[in-house]
């Protein structure tokens, strides 16, 4: 099993909202579980290596589960995610906010253009995955939202 | 001389600019689609950027993704590769306005060589031989008619925006014409939007002749001898050899001219290939200009002992060529096999994973290649695997060498065109040097199979 595969498994467990996961295969078992994220809590320095997969992955395995359910909202584009329309303004979403299906998000600026990104699920904000300011590649998870 | 320079590639091609981008001093990006995040090539960049989904149009050929990963990393370059975006005018042209340089010749000669009917006319008006054919596309059947006539049958339709073997029809007798002629319009306007064609006269046994030429930036051209690419299977290549079997010293530097006026008639820069076809009296045509470094051009490396990607760079970077045309000397014979991820008797796609690896080594044996034992090969690119490449004194001893490599070269979980080449590599006309762009549709269809 390989790191790919983890992640397609990471991936469908957000997907259809599943909490735990267990698959054994030729020999090898692994298992994943969900953790419900609250603001105070320590995810411990894991340091990003040059793939987002990596860290999206140990964060899945390494953390304490106690149930709970994402859908991800992934940067569609390549560019630097910023948390508000401007560096004055309020951030279009804090944690713990409701959102509704395409509301908008966040921006994520490339080649000086702002593309606003939507929502694609109503939930809530339980995790602003990246910092503002910062680069993003394609795929990488912005929000973590509870689906109401 | 640039500090980043971001590689718009993958597999082979994006792993053999990072070489010599790292040889330079050069820092890389790798992008990658998801479906390439576990490749080599991003594996030894020294940052890297998913730039979409599997799909190239998403990822690849990506042009906002591609030019905002060179934004948020600093890349002050960008090296296309061959493919993708490697001839995309309009790409070339937004790398400019971003004010990132495009690793390769201006938008101008891209576009220019990129429409086929232009680029001929551009030859014929240098007095550059060209096969007799229509000036520019033909506008309808009627003309299609009367230029087939005076050329004389059998002709090829081929596809004006076209190229890498596609939209092309050949047509034996006046009878057939018109429906080929809708045919091969059909087929242009699906594969490149575009159903402009134009008519050349059909040779029958001809060679496929091509010339390396490198020009920099204030006007100094070189070309670096000859490759015979006449081993193709529809139109793509699958083995390549330099020098020509065929082509002597006064043919290589009239071959050699003639690339050169096509250079200045294009105010060419950069790496770039022209093709030639050579009839059975060796009289050369133009057929095309081939804007970007390409598929085979280690063979080229081997004999001339220039690294053509770092010529590349360094032209880009503004540096001057230091080499002069008499400075350039040819040593030995090299042969580029392309290894492919196919069904070696029926060419379909043979995607999986690698269980099992083992490369050739040894004095003049390269491999260029983005496998690796345990990898595996997505259904989403194309199937080149690995390029095997040999150089030795003499073509015998190049071939004895290939076939050498080829028995060590160990593959096992896809199938690949290992063993095809393996064959060809013990063909009596091949091992003579006598073939055509015929030979291997021939060689194929005598075939005693299976092949493995």
């Amino acid at each position: 099993m390989d790191l790919n595969e983890i992640k397609k498994l990471a991936d469908l467990m957000s997907e259809m909202a599943l909490t735990e996961i267990e698959l054994e295969e030729g020999g090898t078992r692994i298992k994943l579980r969900k953790e419900i994220l609250l603001p105070s809590k320590e995810r411990g320095s894991i340091s990003v290596p040059s793939t987002h997969m990596e860290h999206e992955i140990v964060t899945a395995i390494e953390t304490k589960t106690e149930g709970g359910r994402y859908a991800l909202i992934r940067s569609p584009i390549v560019g630097t995610f910023y948390k508000a329309a401007s560096p004055d303004a309020d951030p279009y979403v804090e944690i713990g906010d409701i959102v509704k299906k395409g509301q908008i998000l966040c921006i994520v600026e490339a080649m000086k253009l702002m593309n606003e990104i939507e929502s694609d699920v109503d939930g809530k904000i339980v995790e602003i995955c990246v910092e503002d300011g910062t680069a993003v590649e394609y795929g990488k998870p912005l929000f973590r939202i509870e689906p109401s | 001389m640039f500090k980043k320079i971001l590689i718009a590639n993958r597999g082979e091609i994006a792993l053999r600019v990072i070489r010599a981008c790292r040889e330079l001093g050069i820092q890389t990006v790798a992008i990658h689609s998801e479906a390439d995040a576990a490749s080599l090539h991003v594996r030894f960049a020294d940052e890297s950027v998913c730039i979409g989904p599997p799909d190239a149009t998403l990822s690849y050929r990506n042009i906002p993704n591609i030019l905002s990963a060179a934004e948020i990393t600093g890349a002050e370059a960008i090296h296309p590769g061959y493919g993708f975006l490697a001839e995309n005018s309009h790409f070339a042209e937004v790398c400019e306005s971003a004010g990132i340089k495009f690793i390769g010749p201006f938008p101008e000669s891209i576009s220019l060589m990129g429409d086929k009917a232009k680029a001929r006319e551009t030859m014929m008006r240098k007095g550059i031989p060209v096969i007799p054919g229509s000036e520019g596309k033909v506008a309808n059947e009627k003309e299609a008619a009367e230029v087939a006539k005076k050329i004389g049958y059998p002709v090829i339709i081929k596809a004006v925006a076209g190229g890498g073997g596609r939209g092309m029809r050949v047509v034996h007798r006046q009878e057939e014409l018109a429906k080929s002629l809708q045919a091969a319009q059909m087929e242009a306007k699906g594969a490149f939007g575009d159903d402009g064609v134009y008519i050349e006269k059909y040779f029958m046994d001809p060679r496929h002749i091509e010339v390396q030429v490198l020009a920099d930036e204030k006007g100094k051209v070189i070309h670096l001898g000859e490759r015979d690419c006449s081993i193709q299977r529809r139109h793509q290549k699958l083995i390549e050899e330099s020098p020509s079997p065929v082509v002597d010293d006064r043919l290589r530097r009239e071959l050699g001219a003639a690339a050169l006026e096509a250079v200045s008639a294009s105010h060419y820069v950069n790496a770039g290939t022209v093709e030639f076809l050579l009839d059975k009296d060796h009289n050369f045509y133009f057929i095309e200009m081939n804007t970007r470094i390409q598929v085979e051009h280690p063979i080229t490396e081997m004999v001339s002992g220039i690294d053509l990607v770092k010529e590349q760079i360094k032209i880009a970077a503004g540096r001057s060529l230091e080499f002069k045309q008499s400075q350039i000397k040819l040593r030995g014979h090299s042969f580029e096999c392309r290894i492919n991820a196919e069904d070696p008797e029926k060419f379909t796609p043979s995607p999986g994973t690698i269980t099992s690896f083992h490369l050739p080594g040894g004095p003049g044996i390269r491999v260029d290649s983005g496998i690796y034992l345990n990898g595996v090969v997505t259904p989403y690119y194309d199937s080149l695997i690995a390029k095997l490449i040999v150089h030795a004194g003499t073509r015998d001893e190049a071939i004895a060498k290939m076939r050498g490599a080829l028995s060590e070269f160990i593959v096992e979980g896809i199938k690949t065109t290992l063993p095809l080449h393996k064959r060809v590599f013990n063909d009596p006309a091949f091992i003579k040097g006598r073939f055509s762009t015929n030979f291997l549709e021939r060689f194929l269809s005598s075939l005693s199979l299976p092949l493995q």
